[in-house]
Order: structure tokens, then sequence, then C-alpha cells
């Protein structure tokens, strides 16, 4: 009997140890592919940021492109290729401390409203289109006419050295 | 025969999983390929609907050529809708009607925790009690006016008190000016602004002891008004804060809620540096200044002076904060100071998905003899703990502290759980 339940126990042992290896996301697992561009209304004044403004930007800590026009962030949700590259590249942070990120940056008054969650590509042109100040990512391959795609560092989607890939 | 029953239950098992694999009965499957059926048909309507009307999607591509230097073969499939884009758009437009930023836009969070301790303090006894419970109001007015709010639910022997623990109106002309009206968390330092009462926040169980919930050191309140914003500093990454209000009420732990006990405004000066080099990195200096009258009607200047250092990047995460509280008595010219610290380093493991963080936090407080405002609050405190993140809101916190308060007095050890969360 001692013997069966030995047995049991390694059985169990064995199948929880493959389930949490199997739940275990590999570190690295993004793939690098295409870049991601930096787009934002035509309105907006601005068309070449440095990686740390963008960073700036994203981390809610520049607010205003100018005293009249408000910053209004986009993020794709979780699962988009342009989220991971932004979490990975500008956040560097896991999907879990982004979260906690923005739920402590309200908590501090730092920011009244997390970056708005967008669901396709279709809905984010829509909406850097129709907002005034807003900013958002998207696959370079992926870029309207009627966006303004900002030079990150001085460099263009496509180009060698640009950041977000 | 245990053999015999767990093969079976394998084999159950297995089978189930292969049900979950095998293709759908036939009657599923006409199902299937009649909603597919209409969906094309759904989508063959919403094309001609969009070719009548020319969607918003077109006009705007026309409108302007990409400023990028996009590749040809890009604008050409732009051009090109694809059948899958056209239903996206249709959907995507009720999605963005709902996105529109409405005013006021109230968010509520809420914060919990629930703490066990047991101490060898004599005359102490272990057992759970219920933390603060918490909650943040957080809701833009417009684009440019905020208010937040926090409130705590703090249960006591005989009943529940309700605090006001933040109230704030803000008004932001842009990045570097920002001003706002109300009831605050003193900017004094780094933690009594980066946590509030969060438990869940904080990597920690508790505060430290320079900035504990009803504590006297550092006045956590602060009732006035409050101009901050960014300074133009490049790299640097500078930021600031000066606030005008009433200080420390009768009750020295205590704000002038309802209005100052003398005729002299409390000050506050706080500057940080976030360096864009150095992301993760902060470090800033503060000072306050107020005049005290206690309840006997003594006369006190008090000059707080403070500088600090957080990197937050969580492997490592290392805290570490100063604090000097100066009064002068006004009759007597007796000068006192009181220093007070602490330094917390902590580490996010890099296995179990980063949820393992352990840490340890050394703490000192001193208060000379002859000080009058405080009562003596010397502190030589050791924290070992440990943080486990169940899920991206709620943590679960064990903690080992060894602690000895006036020179001659036995140390105290004590154990420590919190389970703590934000919904």
């Amino acid at each position: 009997m001692t013997t069966t339940y030995k047995w049991l126990a390694a059985m169990l042992w064995t199948a929880c140890l493959m389930c949490t290896l199997l739940s275990c996301p590999a570190e690295g697992q993004t793939t690098r592919g295409t870049d991601i561009a930096v787009v934002v209304n035509p309105d907006t004044p601005i068309s070449d940021l440095s990686l740390a403004e963008v960073r700036k930007v994203l981390l809610g800590e520049r607010q205003y492109w100018n005293s009249k026009l408000p910053v209004v962030l986009l993020i794709r949700a979780p699962v988009a290729r342009e989220r991971d590259v932004v979490l990975r590249v500008i956040y560097q942070m896991s999907e879990s401390e982004f979260k906690q990120f923005w739920v402590a940056k309200i908590f501090r008054a730092e920011a009244a409203t997390p970056p708005k969650i967008v669901y396709s590509n279709d809905m984010q042109y829509e909406l850097v289109s129709a907002i005034p100040g807003a900013i958002a990512f998207v696959d370079a391959r992926n870029v309207r006419p009627g966006l303004k795609v900002l030079r990150v560092d001085g460099h263009l989607p496509g180009e060698a050295n640009y950041p977000l890939r | 025969m245990h053999r015999g029953l767990v093969v079976t239950a394998m084999l159950a098992l297995a089978a189930g999983a292969a049900w979950g694999q095998s293709p759908p009965p036939s009657d599923q499957a006409e199902q299937v390929k009649a909603l597919l059926e209409r969906v094309e048909q759904l989508e063959k309507r919403v094309a001609e609907l969009e070719a009548r009307g020319a969607g918003p999607s077109v006009t705007t591509a026309a409108a302007s050529a990409p400023s990028a230097a996009a590749k040809p073969e890009v604008q050409e499939e732009a051009a090109k809708p694809e059948p899958s884009h056209q239903m996206e758009g249709h959907m995507d437009r009720t999605a963005i009607g709902q996105l529109e930023t409405h005013y006021p836009s109230l968010q509520i969070r809420g914060f919990g925790d629930v703490d066990f301790s047991a101490t060898d303090q004599k005359g102490s006894t272990s057992g759970f009690n219920l933390g603060q419970l918490d909650l943040h109001l957080a809701s833009a007015l417009s684009s440019k006016i905020s208010y937040f709010g926090e409130m705590t639910f703090n249960a006591h022997p005989t009943n529940y008190t309700v605090e006001v623990e933040r109230s704030i109106i803000r008004y932001d002309y842009n990045d570097y000016f920002k001003i706002s009206f109300g009831r605050y968390h003193t900017p004094v330092g780094y933690w009594n602004t980066a946590f509030h009462h969060g438990a869940w926040l904080e990597t920690t169980i508790d505060r430290p002891e320079i900035v504990r919930v009803g504590g006297t050191f550092i006045p956590l309140h602060f009732v006035g008004f409050l101009v901050e914003g960014n300074i133009p500093s490049g790299g640097a990454g500078l930021g600031y804060s000066v606030g005008v209000g009433n200080g420390r009420g009768d009750t020295i732990s205590r704000p002038g809620d309802a209005g100052d006990n003398n005729n002299n405004r409390a000050w506050v000066a706080n500057v940080y540096s976030r360096p864009v080099k150095l992301y993760g990195l902060q470090f800033g200096a503060s000072v306050y200044r107020d005049k005290i009258t206690l309840a006997n009607g003594t006369n006190f200047r008090e000059w707080i002076s403070s500088a600090h250092v957080a990197w937050t990047r969580g492997a490592p995460e290392f805290l570490a904060e100063f604090a000097n509280v100066n009064h002068h008595q006004l009759f007597t010219n007796v000068s006192t100071n009181n220093p007070g610290f602490y330094v917390q380093a902590a580490y996010r493991l890099p296995w179990l998905e980063k949820s393992l963080k352990p840490y340890y936090r050394f703490e000192y407080l001193h208060t000379p003899q002859n000080e009058t405002v405080f009562t003596n609050l010397d502190l030589v405190e050791s924290i070992f703990g440990l943080r486990y993140d169940i899920s991206s809101y709620a943590a679960f916190k064990s903690e080992y502290r060894h602690a000895s308060r006036l020179p001659g007095t036995p140390t105290i050890n004590g154990l420590f759980l919190q389970t703590s969360f934000t919904f």
C-alpha cells in the first residue's frame, strides 16, 4: 500500500511539474519582427522624439504636447505585437508590472486616466485620426495615409538603428 | 486495487481529453456551416453599405499622404481594405464611441489588507486584524481639471472610523504648472506620496516608522494648496512641488482640517530628479517649515529637512529616506534635532513568473531627551520579509521583525503576515 501511495504521489508531482512548466512562458518568447511606428494625430505639433521622450510620454510624465493640447495615449490590448514591443522596449515591464504601474500612477494623482486600450488597427487608426493629441503604436506595415509618423531618435521605421522593433 | 483505480482514472482523463479534441457531431457542423454562411452574407451587406456611404476611413486616408517613409506596397495595401477590415471597422466604430472621453469620468479603486501579528512583547496578544480599507476616487472633470480623493475605513476595538485622507481638485495648465487645492499627503520625502494608504503598493507590510499612519514624526497630511510640475532640465528629469497650508493642528499628528490653530501657515518645497539615462531612479530633497502651537499654548518653530533615493525597477529595488525634524522653542530658544531614516532593499527573483520578492529594511529613529514636542520615538529595527504576488492585483507578505525601543528595554521579536490587494 505504501508503494502505491508513493507511486501516486510521484504521478501527481510529475503532473504538477508538467503543468507548471507548460504554463510558464519562456523568457524572450516575443519574436523580433517589423518595426513599430509611433503615429500621432496630424495636428500634433511634433515630428521627432528621442526614445527617452517617448518613454516620458508613455510613463505619463509628459502629459501635454503644449498647454492647449493634452497627450491621449492609445495602447493595443494584450497579445498584440505592438503592445509587446512597447512594454519590452519602452516600459521595460512585464504585463503585470505595466498594470500595477498604472494603478499606482492614478493612485498617486499623477494621472487622471490610464491609456485607452484599442483592440484593432482599424480602431487605432480611427482614434488617432479623430482625437487631437492622440499617440499610438502601429506595425509599420499597417501605417495608413492620414497619420503622422514620428522619427524616434532621428530614425523612421524601416531605417537602420530604429529602436522600436 | 489502488493501482487499478489509478489506471482507470488516468484512462478516464485521457478519454476526456480525447473527447475535447474530437470533431463536433454532424448537427453542430451544420450549425457552424449555417453561421459561416450568415457571416458571409453580413460581410457582403456591410461592404455594400460602406461602398454607398464612402466610409470615414477611406475619406481620411485620401486626405493626406503619410509623412513616414512607408514602403510603396504598404500604401497599396492600405488602399485596398480587406473584407475582414470592413467588418472590423464596423464594430470598431461602436467601440470608438465607448472610448470617447466623457466628463466627469469617475474611476473608483479600492485597496485592502488583512493582517496577522504575533510578538514576544509582554502584554501583547497575537491575532488577526483588518487593516485599512481604502477607497480611491479619480475623476477627470475636463481635459485640464481633475479630482482625486482617498478615504479609509479603519477598524477600532469598538467601531470603525472613516478618514478623508486626500481630497484634491487640480488644474493643469501644462506639464510645468499644475495647481491644486485640498488635503494632501505632505510631499516630504518619498514614501508618504509614493504609496499613500495602499498596502498592496508597498513591498513591505507596514510603512516605516518615520511615516507611520497615526505617527507624529512627519506631518503626514497637509491642507492648503500645492503647485507642482516638471522643470525643463533635459536629461536630469527634474520635478518640483511647492505648497502652503495649515500645518500641524493641536494634535500634532493631525493637520488643521477645519482651520489652522495659529496665524502662521506651513510651507513645503520638494525637488526631485528622475534621470533619463537611469530609468527607474529617483532622488530628491524636501523642506518643510511651520509654527506649532501646542494645546498648552507653547510655540515652536518646526523645520524638517529630508532627502531620498529610490530605485524601483524590482530587481533590485532600493529605497532610502532620511529626515531630520528640528524644533525650536520660541520662549526658551532651546533647539532639538530628531533624526530618522530607513534603508530598504528588495530583489524580485527571476523564477515563478517573478512573483517572489525577498526584502530587508533597517530603520532608525532618535529623539533627544530634551525634546518636548515629541514623546520618545526611539527605534532601531530590522525587518526580513518575503512578498509573494499571488496575481497582478493581490499579494501575500510575511515578515520577521526585530526591534528595540528605549535603551535598557528588552528587544521585541515578531512574526507578521499580510494579504493585501487592490480591486
